[in-house]
């Protein structure tokens, strides 16, 4: 028996260009179907073993580099890729061009995938091994993908203007594809039509840093410009979680509104009807009879009702412990105006007054009122009415609106960012300008 | 991170509120005045409101 043959050492076949004679590197093995010389720009074709001139291309002097060099690997889903392919496509709307760039990566095992770049916004694209479902129908049209339904952003003819290295079809410098975005953000579904030809893709969104870190590039990723189409929204996850909590928050504000009305004590402490001469000249101030505050610290409400006529009286109102001699002092104008005019009639001010003492401890109390007018104005009849622990509604409005306004502004914020994103799609509002 | 500062927040918010109608607050402006003499019950001239030089509003059209 003889012993088996040890396989045969892997032979590196030289590669060079037969433009200009430059060495060339094929990565991607015989997967690549064109290679690109990056001296003399040469396409070749590589699956001719004789490397085929397919196209030569002009390259200005200020062609910027790929951000990540070719040959450099990283892994991405846990899967190590080399990149092998950088190339520049460019969409034109309005006459103005917009340019991106797509790295081909490759694994020997998983083929390639794709990174793409536009204005430091990043995405993971690999091809549809299936089609989605197409509805035209809707407006914007959408289509969907595995469950996931992704609404139609932009269709625009797009043109490879430089390329390097090496990719899985025959690629052209000056060919253009027709190209469609639908999202569902992070994701988008791109469909690409060259001819006859459909490609889909998905491509998710990914975070420049992410990329940097991946395949271990240094410095720092190019600065996010604007809001790209397929960007997740920091607030749009949010929004709905925020009204749900608002929701919470208000029902146990009902809930506590309805208790503390209910269990208030209102308790009527005091109550006098009062007269005010102002004819008379002299001391008009008085005391009522004391009265007693029960039960915890909490307010007092003088609720004051006049016969004004025309006329205003203003109460100085001082509320006194007869334990502790503490003061609540306060005063309270009650005017009431009214008239006809060539507008027609009209009232300013009313009759009635209330006010709430805030935060009286109980004890023993009595009030001490100094009425004051304008002399000569005849006699104004007053009545008096103090209650104990009264409900406050105007707490429950402000705890309402402290809880509205945070979510209505973190609402805001996501639908400014939505605006942003559709204003550089095919359905931009009118007034955005769409050319960022 | 944003609902739990809402979250937190509301708390708060919620809690105020319960202090507010439990201790009485109100938005009515008060001055609070210690030791005023037991006398003032009997000569209630002796007092001197804060507010008795206040501008009154004579108002209307």
């Amino acid at each position: 028996m003889s012993a088996p043959t040890p396989p045969a050492t892997p032979q590196v076949k030289a590669l060079n260009c037969p433009g200009c004679g430059a060495a060339l590197t094929l990565r991607s093995f015989t997967q690549a179907v064109t290679i690109v010389c990056d001296h003399c720009h040469s396409i070749l074709d590589a699956q001719d073993p004789r490397l085929t001139i397919l196209q030569k291309f002009h390259v200005a002097t200020d062609e910027d580099p790929p951000l990540i060099p070719l040959g450099t690997r990283g892994k991405i889903r846990g899967t190590l890729y080399e990149v092998v392919g950088f190339q520049r496509r460019t969409i034109r709307v309005d006459g103005i061009p917009y340019s991106w760039h797509e790295y081909v990566l490759f694994n020997p095992y998983k083929g390639f995938r794709y990174l793409t770049e536009y204005n430091g916004h990043w995405n993971d694209t690999s091809i549809l091994r299936s089609l989605p479902t197409v509805n035209d129908g809707a407006s914007p049209p959408t289509v969907t993908y595995l469950g996931e339904t992704y609404k139609h952003f932009q269709t625009a003819k797009a043109g490879t203007s430089f390329v390097l290295g090496e990719f899985p079809w025959q690629v052209r410098v000056g060919e253009s594809a027709d190209v469609s975005d639908y999202i569902s953000p992070p994701r988008v579904l791109s469909c690409e039509r060259t001819g006859k030809e459909i490609t889909w893709s998905m491509g998710e969104y990914v975070s420049g840093s992410d990329i940097w870190k991946s395949f271990s590039l240094q410095g720092d990723p190019p600065e996010r410009v604007g809001v790209y189409e397929n960007q997740p929204s920091p607030l749009s996850a949010e929004t709905t979680t925020i009204w749900t909590i608002f929701g919470l928050f208000v029902a146990i504000l009902v809930v506590m509104l309805a208790a503390f009305s209910t269990f208030a004590r209102n308790e009527q402490v005091l109550e006098g009807d009062y007269t005010f001469d102002t004819n008379t000249r002299g001391e008009a101030s008085f005391v009522t009879e004391p009265f007693e505050l029960k039960g915890h610290t909490s307010d007092l409400e003088l609720a004051t009702h006049t016969s004004l006529n025309n006329n205003w009286i203003y109460l100085n109102f001082a509320l006194i412990s007869q334990n502790t001699g503490q003061a609540y002092d306060f005063g309270r104008e009650v005017s009431y105006y009214h008239g006809h005019d060539q507008d027609g009639s009209w009232t300013e001010g009313s009759i009635d007054d209330t006010v709430a003492v805030p935060s009286v401890p109980p004890g023993i109390y009595y009030l001490r009122i100094e009425p004051e007018s304008d002399f000569g104005r005849g006699k104004i009849y007053y009545g008096i009415t103090a209650r104990r622990d009264v409900f406050q509604a105007s707490f429950f409005g402000l705890a309402l609106l402290a809880l509205l306004v945070p979510a209505g502004l973190i609402t805001w914020r996501s639908m400014s960012f939505e605006h942003l994103r559709w204003a550089e799609s095919d359905y931009a509002p009118a007034d955005s300008g769409g050319d960022e | 991170m944003i609902r739990s500062l809402y979250l937190a927040y509301g708390v708060i918010v919620l809690g105020l509120f319960a202090t507010a109608e439990y201790r009485g607050w109100s938005l009515a402006s008060v001055n609070e005045v210690k030791n005023v003499p037991r006398s003032v019950r009997d000569n209630p001239g002796s007092y001197r409101s804060v507010y008795s030089s206040y501008h009154h509003y004579t108002g209307g059209k």
